[in-house]
């Protein structure tokens, strides 16, 4: 009966969020009976949601093949966390939990939201519930994740086994949490639009929550990129597949979402901008979320199309894109614009980021989109692959790095470019030197390696120049410094975090990319192999039965020049209910650097061995990790002031 | 129903808290601009703030102030010219909202939902497991844990009889192999092969099935299965002398009462008269005639196994007295009414062309 009480509870969440709709666009202005009536429809949808789901769990994890869902995603023998983490392998669940972190977030608006003007609280709550209706009504009727079978089969058909794996248990619902996140910062752009206002209490929510989104989108993206590094067995952490492309996108747009923010919140400025980009985002989001689904991209991440769904995805996604892209245009014209400043400020740096960021979210966007409709229009297949991806993505992204590390350092309004770059020798020289010395001892044959290095540690040192300048390390007293560099504001920790992670990020992937090295050969037990100084025993070769596959594993041992033997047992798995192989490499971290071997199949009663050497390549993800650990700190940052203009007596005109 | 009844309560209790926060609580009638010089007094409050911790020199905190006072006047001004709000809502609509969110959920559910479906957890199945599944079903399951797991004793012992029932002898062959592997051979596990072997060739035993049913018996003397066979074996390829010590050591063993020992008499006497079946020796066909006569008197008197009564039938089967084996065949009918307690028995008299409950043929 669980499983019913969890359908039933969706249905109710689903009426409770129309009427929510409903009532709080016709009755936004009449005062705070509506905002209190939406505030506990926020929570209650939440509560119902999070029963459906549990539900679903349930079913799950006593095998309950009476459900659709689990008869055909989830097996008896399967190890406890893949039967929980089963429930969103697939496209029924997963909406779920997309609902489910949705009205989450309606509750979280619901609940700090208190403060807020009740007309603005009702709109974005009306919104909220919009979203909530159109989607769980979409999962309800063309997708039920509680759908019945009887009788019931003995047996389920047991998940698709490259998904049996604990990045399945972690990166949908960080990835998710950051796609919907960004729902948030709609819902307040298209209150701001239908009200015709932005007070600043609007100015103040939207940072925050693009923050929380955007620090869960880049967890999700990196966990995504490493659980395909290691699960798909060939090494690689970025394939510029289209559903990577498609989280990667509102990323970028949320990055310069996350900017303009900035400027919004601290200097009235970039309003209309910013709602643009809100819109922008979330609309990037929605499409990440559902393109897949929609049947018009194939890729590894899809699911099972069926043309009916793909047809009610495609609607919905017009009207509400549509539908917030038309009030725009119908209503930004009548918002007032805000702050004023010239073009070399802070405030100017973070349009030039804007203006970098949204070029490369083109690129990207064409370059994914292109093929489908040449494909549509045309009846031309064309496929557009990493080349254009890398060429395109990295012209783009260079000046931008180039640029980046002045931005914080240029006061607001009006600024002294000359008087930064002063302050920016010293990083720069550093960084020159340290790729320079790299460069030349690690006998680099790629030509483009300097550069990228060069543009690493520009990022990275620019961050960290910012710190030493705000502590005036060097000028005052040691003890002085440390002080100041303790006192001063989070969101300047933040600011240099970010942008040191992803100078990181940076480095990892120049040096993998330059010197990673390869080897595929044959082996036997007993014999061995060289690569990169590491030599690699072929110890044994065993079969050895798991839970729900039977594996084939060898056992390697590892020797570093300087190291001691390390042993690696990558496998070759075979999975009973479905006949699915999969491979599953050993990794073994070499301080910032791993080594990556995979198992191969037997040929002519040898072993075909892959192994690669990746210098650094943790980097890319510790760079991520850095960043989103930043927007974690400048989260914890509270403070609510405008930004202090500095007085200057050289008075330039202010331009627009 | 139980279901309905949770389902009616869920819902009362959703619809009464959003009514209670809408309509049951004092509210004000219009948002006044409180909320605004909240906000413009914290943002104050941080400048402050500021001054004082050092971060804003003196005539910056005057700039930023003047900043900060521009902005509120122009919001204070717009928020003066927005239209005014309308009256606030009145508890009907609220009413009226909570009754459709009643309405559209049990309505919707009573489209979508299956409430006459239980749950159906694995664990609480296994007795409806068993009386739905068939043998082809309860094989595959296991076949699909073998084939992850081949060192499983447990499963390759429960299926091999499986095998063996489905006729499907190659595969019994495998499995009766991989337990001897498992476990090691004894007298059961060696017979166990020697027969999936033997069924193979059609009852052959020539060769490997020979030499594990030979090694079964020296492992156990007393294991009767496998001296059956031998005797068997020896008696179909014509060694009559060993064929007549190999019976007449099995006889030996026997308690007297086995449903095997006719049998395994007949194949005595059989193996005695070398080769030929003895109706010729009229004292033998006496002593057997006499032999059947006894449990035919028996079963007669106290009744007996199906066994018993088909092997009774047999044997005036192959004396050739058909009115002796009709009549015995229709006193065990009248004794097993139960067409499924007699299997083999209907097999056997219907395929001599006796007839079934004397209803003529």
């Amino acid at each position: 009966m669980t499983i019913e009480l969890g359908h039933f509870a969706l249905i109710l969440a689903f009426a409770i969020a129309s009427v929510s709709t409903l009532g709080g666009y016709l009755f936004w202005r009449r005062g705070e009976r509506v905002a209190l009536f939406l505030q506990q429809g926020a929570v209650l949808q939440f509560v119902l949601v999070a029963a459906a789901f549990a539900a679903l769990i349930q079913a799950f994890v006593v095998s309950d093949f009476s459900l659709a869902l689990a008869a055909n995603n989830s097996h008896s023998l399967k190890p406890l966390v893949f039967k929980i983490s089963g429930v969103w392998g697939n496209h029924e669940g997963s909406m779920v939990l997309w609902v489910l972190i949705l009205v989450a977030f309606g509750a979280m608006v619901a609940a700090f939201g208190k403060n807020l003007p009740q007309s603005l609280l009702s709109l974005v709550l009306a919104t909220q519930s919009l979203l909530t209706a159109a989607f769980s009504g979409f999962t309800l009727f063309t997708s039920n994740p509680f759908e019945r079978v009887s009788p019931a089969p003995l047996e389920g058909a047991d998940l698709n086994p490259v998904l049996q794996d604990i990045g399945l248990a972690i990166h949908p619902p960080l990835l998710y949490t950051g796609y919907v996140g960004f729902s948030v910062c709609f819902s307040f752009a298209v209150a701001a639009l239908v009200s015709g206002r932005i007070d600043a209490a609007w100015a103040r929510w939207v940072r925050p929550w693009t923050t929380l989104a955007w620090l869960f989108l880049t967890l999700g993206i990196a966990m995504g990129s490493y659980w395909a590094y290691y699960e798909l067995g060939w090494g690689g952490w970025w394939f510029w597949d289209p559903v990577e492309n498609a989280s990667f996108m509102p990323w970028l747009a949320g990055t310069a979402l996350l900017h303009s923010a900035i400027v919004m919140e601290k200097r009235n400025a970039l309003k209309i901008w910013t709602i643009f980009l809100a819109i922008i985002t979330f609309s990037l989001s929605l499409l990440g979320t559902f393109m897949v689904r929609s049947g018009i991209l194939t890729s590894v991440h899809t699911f099972a199309s069926d043309p009916t769904r793909g047809l009610v995805i495609l609607s919905i996604l017009a009207v509400l894109i549509g539908g917030a892209f038309a009030l725009f245009a119908l209503r930004a014209p009548a918002l007032r614009a805000g702050g004023l400043f010239a073009p070399v400020s802070r405030e100017g740096a973070l349009i030039l980021n804007n203006l970098f960021l949204a070029t490369a979210l083109g690129a990207v966007l064409v370059g994914t989109l292109y093929p489908l409709l040449l494909d549509a229009l045309a009846g031309m297949t064309i496929s557009v692959g990493a080349p254009f991806f890398n060429l395109t993505f990295s012209i783009l992204m260079a000046p931008l790095l180039v640029v980046l590390p002045f931005g914080p350092l240029l006061a607001w309004k009006r600024a002294d470019i000359v008087a930064v770059a002063q302050r920016l020798i010293a990083a720069g020289a550093l960084a020159i030197f340290l790729a320079a010395l790299i460069s030349a001892l690690g006998g680099v044959s790629v030509s483009m390696a300097p550069i990228g290095l060069l543009l690493g540690f520009w990022v990275a040192f620019g961050a960290l120049a910012e710190l030493i300048e705000r502590s005036r390390l060097g000028r005052l007293p040691l003890i002085e410094s440390a002080r100041r560099l303790a006192g001063l504001p989070r969101s300047a920790w933040a600011t240099a975090l970010g942008h040191f992670g992803l100078g990181v990020t940076v480095l990892g992937i120049v040096a993998t990319t330059a010197w990673e090295s390869e080897l595929v050969t044959t082996l036997n037990p007993g014999e061995a192999a060289r690569l990169a100084g590491y030599t690699i025993a072929f110890e044994r070769f065993e079969e050895v039965p798991g839970p729900n596959y039977s594996a084939e594993r060898g056992t390697f041992r590892v020797t570093g020049e300087s190291d001691a033997t390390r042993i690696l047992s990558p496998e070759r798995r075979i999975y009973a209910a479905s006949g699915m192989p999969t491979t599953e490499a050993a990794i073994e971290t070499y301080g910032f650097s791993q080594l990556y071997l995979q198992l191969g199949e037997p040929v002519d009663g040898t072993h075909v061995v892959r192994a690669w050497f990746k210098p650094y390549v943790t980097l890319i993800w510790i760079g991520a990790l850095l960043m989103a650990l930043a927007g974690a700190v400048s989260l914890t940052d509270r403070r609510l002031r405008i930004g202090a203009p500095a007085r200057r007596a050289a008075a330039t005109e202010p331009v627009r | 129903m139980v279901f309905w009844s949770i389902a009616i309560t869920i819902t009362l209790v959703a619809c009464a808290a959003l009514y209670y926060a809408a309509a049951m609580r004092p509210v004000n009638a219009v948002g006044s601009g409180e909320g605004l010089d909240a906000q413009f007094a914290r943002m104050l409050a941080g400048i402050e703030a500021d001054v004082g911790a050092g971060k804003l020199a003196g005539p910056q905190a005057i700039a930023a102030k003047a900043e900060l006072a521009r902005e509120m006047l122009r919001q204070k001004s717009e928020a003066g010219q927005a239209p005014t709000r309308a009256k606030p809502l009145r508890i009907g609509v609220v009413a009226a909202g909570v009754m459709l969110i009643a309405g559209l959920a049990c309505g919707l559910y009573a489209i979508l939902g299956r409430p006459d479906l239980p749950g159906e957890p694995l664990a609480s199945r296994p007795e409806i497991a068993a009386r739905n599944m068939n043998l082809e079903e309860a094989i595959a399951r296991i076949e699909a844990r073998l084939a992850i797991a081949p060192d499983d004793l447990r499963g390759w012992t429960v299926i091999a009889p499986a095998y063996m029932e489905l006729q499907r002898y190659a595969d019994a062959e495998r499995a009766f192999r991989r337990i001897v592997e498992l476990a090691g051979p004894d007298a059961d596990r060696e017979t166990d092969l020697a027969e999936a072997l033997m069924m193979q060739a059609g009852g052959d035993a020539a060769g490997e099935a020979m030499q594990l049913l030979r090694s079964a018996a020296t492992r156990d003397p007393a294991h009767l299965r496998s001296r059956f066979y031998i005797a068997g074996e020896l008696t179909r390829t014509g060694d009559y002398t060993a064929a007549v010590e190999a019976w007449q050591e099995l006889i030996g063993l026997a308690e007297g009462n086995e449903p095997w020992l006719a049998t395994a008499r007949q194949g005595l006497a059989f193996a005695e008269a070398g080769g030929v079946a003895p109706q010729d020796d009229e004292t033998q066909q006496e002593a057997i005639r006499g032999m059947v006569e006894g449990l035919a008197a028996r079963l007669q008197s106290e009744g007996g196994s199906v066994e018993e009564w088909t092997q009774l039938v047999r044997a005036y089967l192959v004396l050739e007295d058909r009115q002796a084996a009709q009549a015995a065949y229709e006193d065990a009918v009248a004794a097993y009414p139960q067409a499924f307690d007699r299997g083999g028995l209907d097999t056997l008299a219907l395929g001599a062309g006796l007839s079934l409950n004397g209803d003529g043929q």
